[in-house]
């Protein structure tokens, strides 16, 4: 039976105050204080450096205008920006296999799904991360995770329609030397935007998942939701 | 300093870390709302709750703690 979890809609969110809220959140969720809860949102150009960046992939021009900011996720660094569908799911692993590897492939399937809905030919590639376009490998997707106490933070970003020579001109993505970057758009041959791919991606990841996402509304209702706080404050 | 009472401090003082992280979390939500940006608003308010049920497991322990050694 599929478990209730919350879905935010976030728009165009700094790196800086994404990755905050997510740490606390995470922290929410495994407090039991709300349900898991499915983050989507955009980024501004930002480059994200993380756990096993090397010195020599950053290569940023002067005067770039991208922020650069340190992470706790693992990989190497990356780029993102508007045009990118970043998906963070705060998810307890205690809930889905207690398997950090089975939720890294998850997270992949769901991008492969997503795609699918597409019709593009996402592929994962033996020894890289991420999914890729392949004959010639082009990455469209990358995926980095962090999980404390079982809780995940980060997740995956896939490029959309946004153009892909910063992961290529300022950083060495990904670790990976000469490796081509690809968006939907550029596979499709023709614009597409954000909101066009995120239903798709709900839906990949409430399947993966098994989670009925409840999506908070935009305009009203705020913290009008059921929440496991309103029962443990009526039983005080 | 005696082992028991320093790693009070240390609790005490991850305590007041996270109910800075609370009032931020707070602050920013105030703020979203105010522009009527309200999932993001919301999302800053849930974290805040996050920050503050940690804080009150943290000094639970230690209230039950001291009431096993209390000898009053």
């Amino acid at each position: 039976m599929s478990r209730g979890a919350y879905l935010l809609d976030l728009g165009l969110v700094p790196y800086g105050e994404a990755f905050e809220l997510q740490r606390s959140l995470a922290g929410a969720v495994s407090q039991g204080a709300i349900p898991e809860t499915v983050i989507f949102l955009e980024h501004p150009p930002v480059v994200t450096v993380g756990r096993r960046t090397e010195t020599g992939e950053l290569h940023i021009p002067d005067g770039a205008e991208v922020e650069i900011v340190e992470t706790d996720r693992g990989g190497k660094s990356t780029f993102h920006g508007p045009g990118q569908l970043v998906c963070y799911p705060i998810l307890d692993l205690t809930k889905h296999g207690k398997d950090v590897k089975l939720y890294v492939r998850n997270l992949e399937e769901a991008l492969v799904r997503t795609l699918a809905a597409f019709d593009l030919d996402g592929e994962l590639v033996e020894g890289l991360t991420g999914v890729w376009m392949t004959r010639p490998p082009r990455k469209i997707a990358s995926i980095g995770v962090h999980v404390s106490r079982w809780v995940t933070t980060h997740g995956y970003a896939l490029n959309v329609d946004l153009d892909p020579s910063p992961f290529t001109q300022w950083i060495t993505a990904c670790g990976l030397e000469d490796a081509a970057f690809t968006t939907m758009a550029r596979e499709l041959g023709r614009p597409i935007t954000v909101e066009e791919v995120r239903t798709s991606a709900i839906a990949a990841i409430a399947e993966l998942f098994d989670l009925e996402l409840e999506e908070l509304p935009a305009d009203e209702g705020a913290g009008l939701w059921s929440q496991p706080i309103h029962a443990s404050l009526a039983a005080r | 300093m005696n082992e028991k009472l320093e790693a009070a401090a240390r609790l005490y003082e991850e305590a007041a870390k996270e109910l800075d992280l609370a009032a931020r979390h707070c602050e920013v939500a105030a703020q979203h709302f105010r522009d009527n940006l309200v999932p993001r608003g919301a999302a800053h308010a849930w974290a805040a709750r996050g920050h503050l049920l940690e804080v009150e497991a943290r000094l639970d322990e230690q209230a039950r703690e001291h009431s096993r050694r209390s000898s009053v």
